[in-house]
């Protein structure tokens, strides 16, 4: 059975916390499920009102606003997050599925019909920007600009962010939403309210920058991930296609073992003692989603992926009040991933592959893949 | 097979046969509203939180650490409130009695 490294494993077994350096600032990293996921429901001692700090490292470098609703504690919160939820709840609905569902049909016949497709550039970013359209309810057109912005918006490719041309495409769509509303989720912004008043434009921007890039390339990770295992374990295609009910468990699974974001920060508004490591007020911790999600108190071979894990109370989409309001999106999407390979492909030959590793001073952790070219083979019936 | 009877939102009764693994399963069979399960029934979510009827309590198995911790992020929780997804089916359950809440 395969295994995947958990670069905290030796941290977990020595402590709760692993205190880590990120430019000269040290944070306390909890490990542990139920640590994380109590700090997590915890946002009076562990704040999220914390523009541009949330994210690890810190974004004050790469974009100017703070995003709604995630940088933003309750009460406050709860407004916030309800005016965008219905959106988030889309691929829910039969239509939006189905058009997933099209889409990833349409690049898995493309990928079939090559001798070798580059996963990331020509599979997993064109499926997370057109998939986007969906969800935003906006023309598809418009996803031919965002999958020029590469996997991260922030810090892809040649190291320049993207993020200050992001805000501007931004602004000017909530513009032009103001001159033709729709039902689209740049005129619900223009129009919504909250505590009796119409939205900034700083304000709908951070909406807009956290659904730009928060499901960036956690999505375009997962993907090719998921594509890469099924290649290096044959077997769990065949399983897949023979047990096409064991699609839920199965991306769950993924999603626990594959988790692209290392962590999220917290900041303490107050000096607290976090498992023995004192913060100071106005310093943060670190919520390290992917140690806790292979805690071996909770995950019976923690490192394995099994397909048909039950239960499997992983945090991949964070826990509390904050959880991931993307998570019905990237659930339907890697569900019909996984249903489709599975119906489609007898083997994926992988022919190139480099990964992408996030080097911090305290640890080093795989989050994807920076080059993946693969061969598809589909079955005889596909 | 045990039958269990879903109390929803709006007030309707509806007893089904229950065939499934555990009572969301059962749930989603039966197209009963309310009852999500957004995580497929691995305890990673709470979208399939019902109330059990209260003679039915103590009759469960009691809820793990974990289930009670996940459960309590779902809305208007009380000491009936269960994930249903971690409620296996068994005879025993022949007659158990759950309410499905309203949206939040």
């Amino acid at each position: 059975m395969t295994q995947i490294p958990d670069p905290f494993k030796e941290a977990k077994e020595k402590g709760p916390v692993l205190a880590a350096e990120f430019d000269g600032e040290t944070i306390p990293m909890i490990l542990k499920l139920k640590d994380v996921r109590a700090a997590a429901k915890d946002w009076e001692t562990y704040s999220s009102d914390a523009p541009r700090r949330v994210p690890i490292p810190a974004e004050e470098n790469v974009r100017t606003v703070r995003q709604y609703p995630l940088e933003v504690d309750p009460p406050e919160h709860t407004a916030y997050r309800k005016l965008v939820e219905p959106f988030f709840q889309r691929p829910k609905q039969p239509d939006v599925k189905a058009k997933i569902e099209a889409l990833i049909g349409r690049l898995l016949s493309d990928a079939l019909n090559r001798e070798s497709i580059d996963i990331i550039h020509d599979f997993a970013i064109p499926l997370q920007s057109h998939a986007l359209t969906y969800l935003l309810n906006v023309d598809e057109k418009e996803a031919e600009l965002w999958i020029s912005w590469g996997i991260h918006v922030f810090k892809d490719g040649d190291g320049e962010s993207k993020g200050p041309f992001m805000e501007q495409y931004s602004e000017r769509m909530f513009r032009e939403a103001e001159a033709n509303p729709g039902d689209d989720f740049f005129s619900v912004l223009n129009a919504a309210e909250v505590d009796g008043r119409k939205l900034t434009m700083q304000e709908k921007l951070g909406y807009a920058n956290i659904a730009f890039a928060g499901g960036r390339d956690t999505i375009i990770h997962t993907a090719t991930r998921i594509i890469h295992y099924f290649a290096q374990n044959p077997k769990a295609l065949h399983c897949v296609r023979e047990h096409p009910q064991m699609v839920n468990t199965a991306a769950e699974e993924f999603f626990r073992m594959f988790i692209p974001l290392t962590h999220l920060g917290r900041v303490c508004p107050h000096a607290t003692d976090v498992h023995g490591h004192r913060v100071e007020a106005g310093g943060r911790v670190s919520l390290c989603w992917s140690s806790a999600n292979r805690d071996p108190d909770v995950f019976e071979e923690p490192n394995e992926v099994k397909l048909d894990r039950k239960p499997n109370p992983h945090i991949s989409f964070g826990f509390g009040v904050h959880n991931c309001l993307g998570a019905h999106h990237a659930r339907a999407i890697m569900r019909g991933l996984i249903t489709q390979l599975g119906e489609r492909v007898s083997h994926i030959e992988i022919q190139e592959s480099r990964e992408l590793v996030e080097n911090e001073a305290a640890y080093d952790r795989m989050v994807g893949y920076e080059l993946l070219t693969a061969r598809f083979t589909g079955l005889p019936s596909a | 097979m045990p039958n269990i009877t879903f109390v929803t939102a709006d007030g309707k009764r509806q007893t089904v046969e229950a065939t499934a693994e555990n009572v969301m399963e059962v749930a989603q069979e039966h197209g009963i509203p309310g009852i999500d399960g957004d995580c497929g029934g691995v305890c990673s979510c709470s979208t399939c939180h019902v109330k059990v009827d209260e003679p039915w309590v103590g009759r469960l198995p009691p809820a793990e650490d974990l289930e009670s911790d996940t459960l309590s992020f779902a809305d208007d929780v009380c000491h009936c409130s269960r994930l249903s997804c971690q409620i296996p089916v068994t005879e025993e359950l022949d007659g158990l009695v759950v309410h499905v809440p309203p949206p939040a």
